[in-house]
């Protein structure tokens, strides 16, 4: 097991670094001047400006040093200021990291914890008009485009319950209650695709399952359907749908961007949307390899977990 | 239990929404964008000028809401004779919000700071009159002109006045702001909400009467319309029409308009083929239909504009002593044969990224091209808009300007030649010998006289086709009493306003 | 599930994707207007018999824009799979015929590339090119370059041990050969499945970054630039949204559907599974 955890930990150490220099790159392959078009949406361009910028994004040294002071600033969490407020970029990250990880969280609950029961549903309706209803049904549910779903959701929300929708968003350390209301449209949203695969997962799981041979002996012992289907089905689910929840998760922070923006939720979706508007590269940057890498070491621990679960990869 | 946990919770929910609400000082806000920065100086955008100006900082003027200029931290002044020298008495007993005297040094601070090269101000075109500013005593501020500026206290209502300490300090005030203004920074959750609160000691006493603002950024308008509706937000400032038409008879929802300073606005590019040549450009403005525009883009809310805002009352002339504004793509095909272009003319129209701005180039592009043209939209990012603006690098560009309430503010740095915003690189001897003369007049008569001469040179054949003003609308909450809204987007009157 | 259903499932999923494929490619026979033409008159209107799905907010045909909005995306699309197709697929040929360190090389970069979330890379691409419909594409065919490149090698390492292979080796087959008549057509099934999914997912991809206004740009008709532009005007006429949201759907319901069902059919692995 040792072994395997070593050669995934380098695959981890090789993957961070090409990110890191594929992020770093993106910078100096913007066609024309990096600084005058950063500068370009926000002051005057004078000279003095210029070399300012230069030295302070370091675009005045040579590459591979440049890489090495970013690289080296960076695994010290120092990325550093935003180019038009002058707050750290790492503090602005960690301010918008909240809302989003929360977001995320919450639609993965909503999208698991439902997956299971509509999942074990529609393996027991395996076969016939009802399997195929909700296998479309939930491909549907699968390409519904989140940000327009977000839409329709408020709009309806407003028209039959308008007390309801409460927007933006409140820390939950502040006001958990509050919190908790405002993130829960949203999180619907976004958990729809979620549970539309994880239920299709659950359901191949089942079935899958069920014809194993220790399921025909359980039940041959006598034990209730309920009972072995719940505890040796679920079991044997797990394993794919914690490798599905890594995946997921890259799926959801593409999502949660969009649907920051409907909802007006301050997460890095925004963060980065808001950048890009403002031609802050630096920010950009930081940001896509703070989430890229926090999506890689998320993989990576699931991966773990799968070792830790299943035996039979340990060997 | 998890689910009747949540239940309760959300129950919970409404009971303190419903409180809050009841009890409420601070005006919720629902604005589009996030502010970049909050220093006075440095902003350009109206995301960040809304926030600040008028409620965190004040100038020495002000501008009211029928664009007439009155005191604000000077008391009074005295212009000498020869037009040169002006004196302001300033206010006493005016703070700081952080706890100072607003005194004469300040002043003098705040416009050093503004001409700086090192601060790089774009306000610093406003002050290019201004030779020294000197302080007399701690309450009276004298500034000595190059040459006599009759737009120098409408210019002083933009001039914020900053705490000394700040005159070279570039990055302090964008994080936090610190005025003399009724309202002070408190807190700023970026891409979340900004919060200012009563300035207790505000020099007008009685006012701010709402505890706080709060500005929370909200880029959805179907979100912000939701929010207004269901009283979550109680303002939402500077709207456009089609918002405002959605928002309309909606229960505890009312509108506010007024005419908007800003106009939409076509600019040429005077120094290549084919806008070079005079007759193209009055082409392009016989070709286009202003009200056509207006009942398209803005549902009817606005006028076919000329340079100047039909707000500007005592300046502008009717669009109707200008032959191109009547419609008529015959004689502009009949223009572009005689200027001698291959038609159809193909140019490209860069297009600032607002939707408004969007859905106006696509009227106009569909309009130049039933008229000899063949256009091209080119849709870009801000960043890259903003800086082929600057670099005169377009054929053509559709964007919305903020308009002035003095005309010398606006022609003179966009027409003049070699002017500080004259991307067209438009030149033209008469008109700058107009301009010239014009911002040194002091008898207003001559001085009208001279910008109607400006206005009727422009209207046609300059580097700009004119295109609306829109009727700017605000949003509000029926309980929210005795808020006015300006011509120029400023939330400056929130000062009087109560909920 | 019955043999016959599994074939039901998949012909309605067929013609689900081709009826929206020939509405795409017929788009100017099929289209009631001009999509640029602008009529303010006639702006924000509900459906009518003379516009069917109702006008924008600039008076165009709504009904005509979808179907030239299904152009645009499915250009974007194709264009973007298909060269995440070839690319990847090569890479991932070439990795696994030659094993080695080659192989090597090839899957850490492609493992480095998949490491980023989709919409993350793909709005750092648009931040350097520039929104623009290509833009767009560019972006989705980087993205899911790796997908196929993994896809393709797991299956080729296995066929390029086995006998079959071996035995073509043995007689003398150039290296082109064994890929392209050897192992490639052994693969179909697995490529036309995958193809069919990622279709569906770019074009959620693709309207999303449209919809962010970093994809299509106007007066270009596209389904999420519709979303985008229809959502400040849902409150007075929300049916250039409503109906761009449901063409969305339908398009990568399409896909994903013909992809399930493909799956179903194809893989012999899931052959004759209850």
């Amino acid at each position: 097991m040792n072994r395997v955890l070593l050669a995934r930990l380098i695959d981890l150490i090789v993957v961070l670094f090409g990110v890191s220099i594929i992020v770093f790159l993106m910078i100096r392959l913007i066609p024309g001047d990096a600084v005058a078009i950063m500068l370009g949406a926000n002051t005057e361009i004078t000279p003095e400006r210029m070399a300012e910028l230069n030295r302070r994004v370091g675009l005045d040294r040579p590459i591979v040093e440049q890489y090495l002071l970013w690289a080296g600033a960076a695994l010290r969490g120092d990325f550093g200021t935003s180019l038009w407020t002058g707050r750290p970029v790492s503090t602005e990250i960690i301010l918008h990291l909240w809302p989003t990880l929360e977001l995320t969280f919450l639609a993965l609950l909503i999208g698991a914890v439902l997956a299971v029961p509509v999942g074990c549903l529609m393996a027991q309706t395996r076969g016939g008009a009802a399997d195929v209803a909700m296998r479309v049904t939930a491909i549907a549910g699968l390409t519904i485009p989140s940000f327009w779903l977000g839409i329709v959701l408020i709009l309806l929300l407003s028209a039959w319950a308008p007390g309801f929708a409460s927007l933006g968003y409140v820390p939950f350390s502040e006001d958990p209650v509050g919190n908790l209301q405002r993130m829960l449209l949203p999180a619907v949203a976004l958990a729809l695709p979620i549970l539309a695969n994880l239920s299709r997962l659950v359901r191949s799981a089942m079935l899958d399952a069920l014809g194993q041979d220790y399921i025909r002996t359980a039940r041959a012992k006598g034990l209730a359907e309920r009972t072995v289907v719940y505890k040796h089905a679920l079991r044997n689910a797990l394993i794919p749908f914690l490798t599905s929840v890594g995946i997921m998760t890259g799926y959801l922070l593409g999502g949660a961007i969009v649907v920051e923006q409907v909802f007006a939720i301050p997460g890095l979706g925004r963060l980065i949307l808001g950048a890009i508007a403002e031609r802050n590269y630096p920010l950009i940057q930081a940001t896509i390899l703070v989430v890229t890498a926090g999506f890689v070491v998320v993989n990576f621990l699931v991966d773990f977990l799968y070792i830790v679960v299943d035996p039979r990869v340990r060997a | 239990m998890v689910r009747s946990a949540l239940r309760s919770a959300l129950g919970a929910g409404f009971l303190m929404a419903a409180m809050a609400s009841a009890s409420a000082q601070v005006l919720e806000i629902g604005a589009d964008a996030s502010p970049t920065g909050l220093d006075p100086h440095l902003i350009t955008a109206f995301p960040s000028f809304m926030v600040v100006n008028g409620n965190i900082y004040e100038g020495l003027t002000a501008i009211d809401k029928d664009l007439k200029i009155v005191p604000a931290l000077a008391e009074s002044w005295t212009v000498s004779a020869d037009g040169k020298t002006y004196t302001f008495k300033l206010r006493a007993n005016v703070k700081f919000h952080d706890g100072s005297a607003m005194e004469a040094e300040d002043v003098v601070a705040s416009i050093k700071r503004v001409q700086s090269k090192d601060i790089a101000s774009p306000l610093a075109s406003r002050l290019s009159a201004v030779e020294s500013a000197s302080a007399v005593d701690p309450q009276t501020v004298e500034l000595k002109l190059k040459e006599p500026s009759a737009a120098l206290l409408s210019s002083l209502a933009t001039i914020a006045i900053v705490p000394s300490a700040m005159e070279a300090n570039k990055d302090a005030l964008q994080k936090a702001p610190v005025g003399t203004g009724p309202f002070k920074f408190q807190e700023w959750q970026p891409n979340g909400f900004i919060l200012l609160t009563k300035n207790e000691a505000y020099w007008d006493k009685g006012l701010p009467k709402l505890s706080g603002l709060k500005f929370n950024i909200v880029p959805e308008s179907a979100t912000r319309q939701v929010g207004l509706s269901n009283g979550q937000y109680a303002l939402l400032p500077n709207i456009d029409a089609a918002t405002a038409l959605q928002l309309k008879g909606k229960p505890n929802v009312k509108l506010a308009e007024t005419m908007d300073l800003a106009y939409m606005l076509i600019g040429m590019n005077v120094s290549k083929p084919p806008f070079d040549n005079p007759k193209v450009r009055e082409a392009v403005n016989y070709a286009i239909n202003r009200q056509e525009i207006v009942d398209a883009a803005l549902f009817g809310a606005g006028v076919p504009g000329g340079p100047l805002s039909p707000a500007l009352k005592s300046w502008a002339l009717d669009v109707k002593q200008f032959a191109c504004y009547k419609p008529d793509p015959a004689k502009a095909q009949a223009l572009l044969k005689e200027a001698g272009v291959a038609t159809p003319v193909a140019v490209t129209l860069k297009v600032l990224p607002r939707q408004d701005v969007k859905d106006i180039a696509q009227v106009v592009q569909e309009q130049l091209n039933k008229a000899g043209f063949k256009v091209e939209l080119v849709n870009q990012e801000q960043g890259q808009f903003i800086q082929d603006w600057r670099n005169s690098n377009f054929d053509m560009f559709a964007s919305i300007n903020a308009g002035q309430p003095d005309p010398d503010e606006y022609f003179y740095r966009t027409f003049r030649t070699g002017g500080s915003t004259n991307v067209f690189k438009y030149s033209d001897a008469e008109l700058d010998g107009l301009l010239d003369q014009a911002r040194t007049l002091q008898d207003q008569a001559a001085r009208k006289a001279a910008y109607d001469k400006v206005q009727q040179k422009l209207a046609c054949s300059g580097p700009v086709a004119h295109l609306t003003y829109g009727t700017l609308f605000s949003a509000m909450n029926s309980k929210l009493q005795g808020y006015d809204v300006m011509p120029n987007r400023s939330l400056m009157l929130l000062r009087n306003a109560s909920y | 599930m019955s043999r016959l259903a599994k074939n039901k499932l998949l012909t309605f999923a067929i013609a689900l994707v081709a009826i929206q494929l020939i509405l795409a490619i017929g788009a100017p026979l099929f289209a009631p207007y001009d999509p640029m033409a602008q009529s303010v008159a006639r702006r924000l209107r509900a459906p009518s018999a003379l516009n069917w799905f109702g006008t924008d907010q600039l008076g165009r045909d709504v009904l005509t824009r979808i179907l030239y909005g299904y152009r645009t995306s499915l250009i974007a699309c194709l264009l973007a799979v298909g060269i995440a197709l070839v690319a990847g697929g090569a890479l991932g040929l070439v990795a696994a015929y030659y094993c080695g360190w080659l192989d090597r090389i090839i899957m850490r970069v492609m493992d480095v590339l998949f490491a980023f979330p989709v919409m993350l890379l793909a709005i750092g691409i648009i931040a350097v090119l520039g929104p623009h419909t290509y833009s767009a594409a560019a972006a989705i065919a980087v993205v899911y370059t790796p997908i196929f490149a993994r896809l393709l090698r797991g299956p080729a390492l296995v066929l390029c041990e086995s006998e079959y292979v071996a035995g073509a080796k043995a007689i003398g087959a150039s290296d082109a050969r064994i890929i392209f008549l050897h192992i490639l057509p052994n693969l179909a099934s697995v490529i036309l499945v995958q193809t069919s999914l990622l279709l569906s997912a770019a074009i959620l991809v693709e309207a999303s970054l449209s919809f962010l206004g970093l994809g299509t740009q106007p007066p270009t008709p596209s389904l999420g630039l519709m979303l985008s532009e229809g959502r400040n005007f849902l409150m007075l006429s929300p049916w250039s949204a409503v109906f761009a949201g449901f063409a969305i759907l339908f398009l990568s319901f399409g896909f994903n559907l013909l992809g399930d069902a493909l799956r179903d059919t194809l893989d012999p692995r899931l052959r004759g599974q209850p």
